[in-house]
């Protein structure tokens, strides 16, 4: 009976320890590893940006962007004025660890058609914690080294499916986009712990500036 | 359980408390390295994208 009771007992306190180990790690250790992981992608960015000219590099720019690898880093002031994420090329679960992703098949970076990206709204790092707080005409600001590209705004949240694909198209399905226009999709999950649904925001491409010319003013305060 | 393996540590209590605190961190660490970032995909945080699947 006792060995009974002990070993029970012993169970219970060993899956509690569990349990709680393992929302430490989810709550804390990935945004820690996250947040070393991104920085590592920012610093990555500089040192490439800062090779060579800019000019050369932007006319020898591959068609597509290499897979898993950062090409741009995003900034939201509405998320916080130091909210800055490196944007990575795919939306696996390696890569949403290391940033945001950027869906492979969609438009570039500031050229025609959707440029869309995921991020995590919870766990790694909670990039994308606050997106239900994004509105219309907040500005999303990005830069892939040699260029500023400040993309307004004009729908969202908007609360859908995980299915509905139609929402990444070059002229989003629901997005009140009637003709093709350089666009930008940005998606998370809704709700904050959950995969029942998705969280979509739609912009537009406002402006663009060469990184010469300084921050846009979307970024000055 | 934990009985079992204090009875087989050797050493007196002091070199029986520090093998545990390592047998701890080691589980821990197996822990965090291997056996939580297998499964926290089966947890519903991970999907933020709109797929076919």
């Amino acid at each position: 009976m006792r060995v009974i009771v002990r070993t029970v007992s012993e169970l219970c306190i060993t899956v509690g320890t569990l349990i709680v180990l393992f929302v430490v790690h989810l709550l804390f250790w990935t945004g820690v590893r996250a947040d070393a992981a991104m920085g590592d992608q920012i610093d990555r960015l500089h040192a490439q940006w800062s090779r060579g000219s800019d000019r050369a590099r932007a006319a020898a720019a591959p068609a597509r962007y290499a897979p898993g690898r950062p090409f741009a880093i995003m900034y939201i002031p509405r998320l916080g004025a130091t909210w800055h994420k490196p944007v990575l090329e795919g939306t696996g679960a390696g890569t949403l660890k290391k940033g945001l992703g950027h869906y492979a098949g969609t438009a570039r970076l500031g050229r025609r058609g959707n440029f869309a990206v995921a991020g995590h709204r919870r766990t790694y790092g909670d990039p994308f914690e606050d997106f239900p707080q994004l509105r219309p005409g907040d500005a999303v600001v990005l830069t892939d080294g040699s260029t500023w590209f400040t993309y307004r705004i004009d729908k969202g949240p908007h609360r859908t499916v995980p299915t509905d694909v139609g929402v990444i198209d070059p002229v989003p399905r629901d997005s009140g986009y009637r003709r093709p226009g350089r666009y930008l999709t940005l998606t998370t999950c809704d709700p904050e712990w959950g995969h029942s649904h998705r969280l979509i925001v739609w912009a537009h491409l406002d402006s663009t500036r060469p990184v010469e010319a300084g921050e846009p003013g979307a970024l000055r305060r | 359980m934990y009985g079992w393996i204090w009875r087989h540590l050797p050493g007196n209590a002091w070199v029986k408390a520090l093998l545990s605190l390592l047998l701890v961190l080691a589980v821990v660490c197996v822990l965090f390295q291997y056996v939580f970032p297998w499964a926290e995909p089966l947890l519903p945080f991970n999907d933020v994208t709109v797929d076919n699947q």
